[in-house]
């Protein structure tokens, strides 16, 4: 009886989960980082100053009218190991923004943005011995995980004028992580397969200040910093593990001297190494640096609107690395920006090609498209 | 169309085609698994426990006449069985084609319509089946009663059958005289069959009532052919105080000759008078309630029994004992049963050595269940139960280690769900 007890015991020590098949899927899941689409094709760089983007509460007292805004970002991704590759969609929806100006000088929002998205679905086979020391059979170890993190921000600015704009957020970070693990075997004769589903739920808070100073008509220049409180995983009623929401810090700024065209860039610092307390393997979380920018300009007429083209760079450390190493994403925006219905509306729409690596044998790219429709009612 | 416009639309479509391409979701990266996806569920655990508290051998069946297939054989002094045929109830009048009923004064081809399992026919033939009149008032479940009464006066009738006259559906013909004699004195017709293989052994496989397509006794009232035959249904009148029992005695085997049993201490399945295994288990809850059984043996060391065609094929399934713990009698616990869907063993009577059972199903149902209220138990049966004399021999717990029935049960634990 100790024998089996101890059998048991060992069995469950060494179980593990977490199959993510990607990158970017390492640990609690990718980041697609609260940027519009507007501010995506500029690398980022205009993000410090979008109304539509969630780096800093500040922004929307640019918005100027009462705003919708939806975005759907697909992301096609290829994976290569070796010789062997993987080909992903992933369907988002990463940002939802609706703004409402109060007053002269007051602007509310309210947002939500995917912060941490871990959908994923990988099967690997293997070989078990299943009865006597010869009696082999592939196990296929099917696992799913659907559900992100999303950060749901409620924010105030202040504009006493175009010089200055101060604004403040309150974040609630929810969500849920649904897993299914199967195991199948091939004979259903003699085995049978398992299959296992559970619930992990995220529910956190955190406050943010963003302040931006325009000292002249051609340059100006944003804060921002988050502060994160606690964040506490629960499978059912049990807290499964806790961390701290990452602080992040982000300083931009913007040229606009060139008629008809405006360059930016953003500099930003994300201490993801604080959600390493929530992981219950090896997965490592990095601090990292996240610096961008690009390049906004009046593009032609076209159906009698004015177009605005896009381009711009990024770089970034993203949250979770590989084996230990940092799994860094470079990318490369471009986009257009059209005004509809009598400015009324605007669409936005941007494309990235996004390279990750972890410095070793392991490549990924993603093909991200970005469709942004801002109403004004 | 302006090179603006042509351009606007171009995007539009290009957009709206990326948009919806993209819509149904493909998470599946299951390409580059082998380096980066690590293993989610532990190493299956195997164990071999000797986890077997009881083994029996014990009755199948839940009494005479309850077997789906009526056995006719004759195989010298290993194997004879007849089969009986109640008819207690015979019609006194009949129809006749565009006129009211009138008194059966006539029996014309009387014949006895039965459902034979041509693939399991043993001997080539040919076969004389004959039929007597077993009516008697004795005991109804006494078979010496029975087998006394297939002797010469009794005959009713001879008939010899070529192996190729022996259809899925055979007309066994009798002797119109002795049926209108009972339908006239108002007596029942209670007919037994006995084969003689003439120059080989015989066995007969006859569909029975448990199977649903029960022996018919047909006959024509009058010689006039527009009037449609006249079919009787088995049907048995006695015990009069018990109509499970004489529904089950409206046709069954009567078994002569057997060959002998396995000899005590060791397990039985199949054989005649059919037995079947009944085993109880001591599984530990450790596994039970905390791993997740993903296959389950059972291991058991067969013993050659050379005594009726040794090589032939015989399929064993088991099954789940739903008898709650208030059933202590094996043998009654052991004929509430359910099956565990899965491949029947074949196994051969000649054949030594081990033998796996799969029972991991079984587990499904133990897992819900408390040991309290549900014993760990299986019985092990032959899929032709009752219709076949050829008998599976295992050794039992009596016997020594190396061979006792054991339990090899293999388990993945539970894997945590949670944070990565």
């Amino acid at each position: 009886m100790r024998k089996l007890l101890t059998a048991i015991s060992i069995a469950l020590i060494s179980s593990r989960a977490g199959a993510q098949g990607a990158l970017s899927l390492q640990g609690l899941g990718y980041p697609p980082g609260g940027l519009s689409a507007r501010a995506e094709a500029t690398g980022g760089g205009v993000a410090g100053f979008d109304a539509l983007s969630l780096v800093s509460p500040a922004t929307i007292a640019r918005a100027g009218s009462a705003a919708l805004f939806l975005q759907y970002s697909p992301e096609f991704r290829r994976v290569t190991a070796g010789s062997s590759s993987a080909k992903t969609t992933t369907a988002r929806f990463p940002l939802i923004v609706g703004v409402l100006p109060m007053g002269q000088q007051w602007t509310g929002g309210l947002s939500s943005s995917t912060f941490l998205d871990r959908s994923s679905e990988t099967s690997l086979v293997r070989r078990q011995v299943v009865g006597s020391d010869i009696d082999t059979v592939d196990v296929t170890e099917r696992s799913r995980v659907l559900g992100a993190i999303n950060d749901v921000r409620l924010a105030l600015a202040w504009s006493g004028s175009p010089v200055f704009r101060v604004g403040v957020g309150a974040h609630v970070f929810a969500g849920s992580n649904r897993i299914t693990f199967s195991q199948l075997f091939p004979d259903s004769a003699a085995f049978i397969s398992t299959s296992q589903s559970g619930r992990i739920s995220f529910a956190g808070f955190a406050g943010s200040l963003g302040l931006e100073y325009h000292p002249s008509r051609a340059i100006g220049f944003a804060l921002a910093g988050r502060k994160g409180g606690t964040l506490k995983a629960q499978s059912g009623d049990t807290t499964v593990g806790s961390a701290r929401i990452p602080d992040h810090y982000s300083a931009s700024v913007i040229y606009e001297g060139i008629p008809g065209a405006s360059i930016s860039a953003r500099v930003a610092h994300d201490a993801w190494s604080s959600l390493g307390s929530l992981s219950s393997s090896n997965t490592v979380a990095f601090d990292g640096w996240d610096m961008g920018g690009g390049i906004e300009v009046s593009g032609p007429r076209i159906m009698q609107r004015l177009v605005t083209l896009r381009a711009g760079a990024r770089v970034r450390t993203l949250p979770f690395g590989f084996n230990g190493e940092k799994v860094t994403e470079t990318s490369f925006a471009a986009g257009i920006g059209a005004p509809l219905t009598r400015d009324r509306a605007s669409f936005d729409f941007s494309i990235q090609r996004a390279n990750r690596t972890a410095g070793g044998d392991v490549k990924e790219r993603g093909l991200i498209l970005s469709f942004g429709l801002r109403v004004s009612p | 169309m302006k090179l603006s416009s042509l351009l606007l639309r171009s995007f539009a479509t290009a957009a709206l085609f990326l948009a919806v391409s993209s819509c149904s979701e493909n998470l599946d990266s299951s390409g580059v698994c082998a380096v980066l996806c690590p293993p989610v569920g532990g190493d299956v655990q195997n164990l071999t426990l000797d986890a077997v508290v009881l083994d029996t051998t014990v009755q199948s069946l839940s009494g005479l006449g309850t077997e789906p297939v009526l056995l006719l054989a004759s195989r010298g002094d290993t194997l004879e069985t007849r089969v009986v045929i109640r008819f207690d109830s015979l019609p006194a009048t009949f129809l006749p084609s565009g006129d009211t009923a009138r008194p059966i004064t006539s029996v014309d081809s009387a014949y006895i319509q039965l459902r034979i399992d041509t693939l399991n026919i043993k001997g080539g033939g040919p076969f004389t089946i004959e039929a007597y009149d077993v009516d008697t008032t004795a005991n109804d479940t006494s078979t010496a009663a029975i087998i006394a009464l297939f002797r010469p006066d009794r005959l009713i009738s001879s008939q010899l059958l070529a192996r190729a006259e022996l259809r899925d559906t055979t007309k066994y013909f009798i002797s119109n005289a002795a049926v209108l004699a009972k339908i006239q004195s108002g007596e029942r017709l209670r007919i037994g069959l006995r084969v003689i293989g003439l120059a080989s052994s015989s066995e007969i496989r006859i569909a029975s009532t448990e199977r649903g397509a029960p022996p018919v006794l047909i006959f024509r009232a009058t010689p006039d052919t527009v009037t449609r035959p006249l079919t009787v249904v088995p049907l048995s009148e006695t015990p009069a105080d018990d109509p499970i029992v004489a529904r089950a005695l409206t046709d069954y085997t009567v078994i002569v000759t057997a060959p002998p049993g396995a000899p005590p201490g060791v397990l039985a399945v199949g054989g005649l008078p059919p037995r079947r295994v009944y085993f109880r288990f001591n599984i530990p809850s450790s596994i039970i309630d905390s791993a997740t059984v993903v296959r389950a043996t059972l291991l058991l060391n067969q013993v050659s029994n050379p005594s009726i065609e040794p090589t032939d094929t015989v399929l064993i399934v088991p099954e789940l004992v739903l008898a709650g713990i208030a059933v202590t009698d094996p043998t009654k616990a052991a004929q509430i049963t359910a099956e565990l869907a899965g491949d029947p063993v074949k196994v051969r009577p000649g054949d030594s050595g081990l033998t796996n059972v799969e029972v991991a199903r079984a587990f499904n149902v133990w897992r819900s269940q408390k040991p309290d209220t549900l014993p760990r138990a299986i019985v092990l049966r032959a899929v032709t139960e009752g219709s076949s004399p050829l008998e599976i021999r295992f050794s039992s717990s009596e016997d020594v280690s190396a061979l006792r029935p054991r339990l090899r049960i293999s388990y993945t634990s539970q894997v945590p769900l949670r944070i990565p």
